[in-house]
């Protein structure tokens, strides 16, 4: 019993960080109706970029947080203006700008095997103050740093919520992912709302990012399980949704978790893609999606 | 019609011969091993393995028989499926017209891989895939340096058994958690029938995905379980998070036995660090190990790449040097020569010497019979700094001085 409990909410640790990495690619979805490949990928960059912070200062791995971010959030930024973009306008007419994806698709093998040339295949860990530190409950162990990144993760998601709802910014991003031509009309620039959006998907990526390194590893294609999970997550809560994100994460993460307690952990999957088939059976748009049409 | 006798002839004819001299003056190997995906990092020493040997066997004048003939090593990535190393194979065979194969490190693509292999005639050399399965199925192609994984996993238990009775300790359950493919299972499988016969009670028996993101749920039914011994297989990936998280979720046992692959990756032991100390890993070859040439072959991989040599790389070095003698042996490079002199030839001392025995000498199924194995335990290094791999078995090859410790401490 004490096993389930304890698989229980590990599964929700675990499952909000998943979150944390759809949060991004919902959010660049919702707003430009593109499917970011490159996700996993950009995961990655922040992994890497969190991981030579630490190792190179020693610091405390959260305080990285203030320095990755800001650089995740330039580096869509300008990905999307300068690549992205130009794609984009040559497709403005399209309905699905499915070339964009054939791009971002680019920018994933681009990035990845970069990471490959300048960094190697090696599998690298930094030693930080709270790696292996653990809270112990009654014959129960959590990892710390998984505890303080689901902290983390419901913060970013509150504040993500707030920031669309009720900033001048927020709303502007909404208007654009309801409608681009009426926004356009009311003076929002599309380019720019699209060049924040993907610079926010990327900056959750890099929060993502710095809540990992403390007890995760970082290698090349480290992007890669992370995005499965993502792309499933988000479909399961609803695209472009930010709570249907954070919800769809833990639900993945408690069917690994808990799923794996009376099975074999290879058929978790099985159950997690089960789960994922029946909610599109009954609710197609995902469990939090807004019936719209993209 | 003047013009194309005139012209044209002599151009394709001298197009021929040009064609002919270049066929005569490289080998061409074709290598398909994982360059990118979970197993890169092996894959990647594998690489630079082989391209050291190529270099020594190139600068030290070529294959002689074929008139100084340099060796070109093509490389494809098999991303470690089995797919893509079939339609690698497909490719290798009929666009680059290699002359042999070698590859692919992961049992579940050797598998089929070596099927093309043996559909066209073309040798195939398995430096690493331990499935038992891969040279039992007749083919005439394949040539295995490594043990096959039935040996493997009798010495993990035979092992467990001296340990028991050298250091007086009971072991009664023993655990498995290995990944799901085709090496992991092919061990999970010995590791069942051994532990019937030896009266273990097994109390977990758990495959899992080696691409996962998360191995906490499998920790904690292994903590759960309460075993005595735990038996893993895993990549190095995988390897790295099984063992963090175990350490992390205070999983005691007496001993972890591991299976060499991930668990002999040196950039494993970089990740893990101390939370791999004790762990005893079945192996092919230790860099301890009292061999001619040994040392100075290692210093120089680890000056060239920064690592030091394992198992893996040294059976992928290996190979290298086994294909040129073959090659100079035959004195051509024609396929089904060449597959003729595999089956007949011992390939003994050189540099082939750096493998912990004497010969490389295949058997008429092409598992080379003379392969051999030990166990090392994983220790903290003098300077405590880094980890060390210390051979503890067979007691005879024990480094000097050293005593395994066995049943670990309680964490």
């Amino acid at each position: 019993m004490l096993g389930i409990i304890e698989a229980l909410i590990n599964g929700v640790l675990m499952g909000s960080i998943y979150g944390l990495t759809a949060v991004g690619l919902t959010l660049i979805f919702g707003v430009m109706k593109v499917i970011n490949f490159a996700h996993g990928s950009i995961l990655m960059v922040g992994m890497f970029s969190a991981y030579w912070f630490v190792k190179l200062t020693g610091l405390n791995p959260y305080l990285a947080i203030p320095v990755v971010v800001p650089f995740l959030f330039y580096f869509g930024y300008f990905m999307q203006s300068w690549i992205i973009r130009p794609i984009f306008e040559a497709e403005k007419d399209v309905r699905e700008p499915i070339t964009v994806i054939i791009v971002t698709t680019g920018i994933w093998y681009v990035l990845d095997n970069l990471s490959l040339l300048f960094f190697g295949a090696e599998y690298r860990v930094v030693k930080t103050s709270v790696t292996g530190k653990i809270f112990e409950f009654y014959d129960m162990y959590f990892l710390l740093p998984k505890i303080i990144g689901a902290g983390i993760t419901i913060l970013c998601a509150i504040y993500l919520y707030w920031f669309l709802k009720h900033s001048k910014m927020g709303k502007a991003i909404r208007a654009t992912s309801l409608d681009r031509e009426a926004a356009s009309l009311m003076g929002i620039k599309q380019s720019k709302i699209y060049n924040i959006a993907f610079g926010m998907g990327c900056a959750c990526c890099g929060m993502a990012a710095c809540v990992l390194i403390p007890f995760y590893y970082v290698y090349p294609t480290v992007g890669v399980p992370f995005d499965i999970k993502a792309f499933i997550i988000v479909v399961l809560g609803g695209l472009g949704s930010i709570p249907g994100a954070i919800i769809g994460g833990i639900i993945v993460g408690i069917i690994e978790n808990v799923g794996a307690q009376f099975m074999a952990s290879t058929w978790t999957e099985l159950l997690l893609y089960g789960v994922f088939l029946f909610v599109l059976l009954v609710k197609p748009s995902g469990l939090f999606g807004m019936k719209q049409d993209f | 019609m003047k013009l194309f006798k005139n012209l044209i002839v002599p151009m394709v004819a001298l197009a021929m011969t040009v064609g002919t001299v270049q066929a005569a003056e490289t080998v061409k190997i074709g290598n398909i091993i994982p360059l990118s995906g979970p197993s890169a990092s092996v894959g990647i020493q594998g690489k630079q393995a082989r391209e050291m040997a190529l270099e020594e066997i190139n600068n030290a004048g070529g294959i002689m028989s074929l008139g100084g003939a340099k060796l070109e090593l093509l490389f494809s990535d098999s991303k470690s499926d089995p797919t893509t190393g079939v339609t690698e194979a497909e490719r290798m065979i009929n666009s680059e017209k290699v002359h042999m194969l070698t590859g692919c490190w992961n049992s579940a693509v050797t598998y089929p891989t070596t099927q093309v292999a043996e559909r066209y005639g073309i040798p195939f050399i398995v430096p690493v895939s331990v499935r038992d399965t891969i040279t039992e199925r007749g083919f005439k192609n394949v040539f295995r340096i490594a043990a096959k994984d039935g040996w493997w996993a009798k010495d993990q238990f035979q092992f467990l058994k001296d340990m028991q009775q050298e250091f007086g300790v009971e072991v009664k359950k023993v655990a498995f958690v290995y990944e799901n493919g085709d090496w992991g299972t092919g061990f999970a499988e010995k590791w069942k029938t051994l532990a019937e016969q030896a009266g273990y009670e097994v109390v977990l028996d758990e495959p899992y995905p080696s691409t996962t993101s998360d191995l906490t749920p499998v920790v904690i039914k292994l903590k759960r379980a309460k075993p005595d011994v735990v038996f893993m297989t895993s990549n190095a990936a995988d390897a790295i998070l099984l063992t963090n998280t175990m350490a992390e979720m205070r999983v005691n046992v007496k001993a972890i036995i591991s299976s060499g692959g991930g668990h002999a990756d040196p950039s494993f032991l970089k990740a893990a660090g101390k939370n791999a100390e004790y762990l005893f890993d079945i192996v092919e070859w230790e860099t301890d190990l009292n061999r001619p040439g040994l040392k100075e072959t290692n210093d120089k991989y680890k000056k060239l790449y920064g690592n030091n040599m394992n198992g893996e790389s040294v059976d992928a070095y290996a190979a290298m040097y086994v294909i040129k003698e073959a090659l100079e042996q035959t004195g051509s490079t024609d396929p089904a020569a060449l597959r003729k002199t595999l089956s007949e030839i011992k390939v003994c001392g050189g540099m082939v010497g750096l493998l912990a025995y004497d010969c490389v000498d295949f058997d008429e199924t092409g598992q080379n019979k003379n392969a051999s194995l030990v166990i090392v335990q994983t220790r903290t290094n003098s300077k405590g700094d880094g980890m060390d791999r210390i051979t503890v078995w067979p007691k005879n090859v024990r480094r000097a001085g050293y005593t395994p410790v066995f049943p670990q401490p309680k964490k």
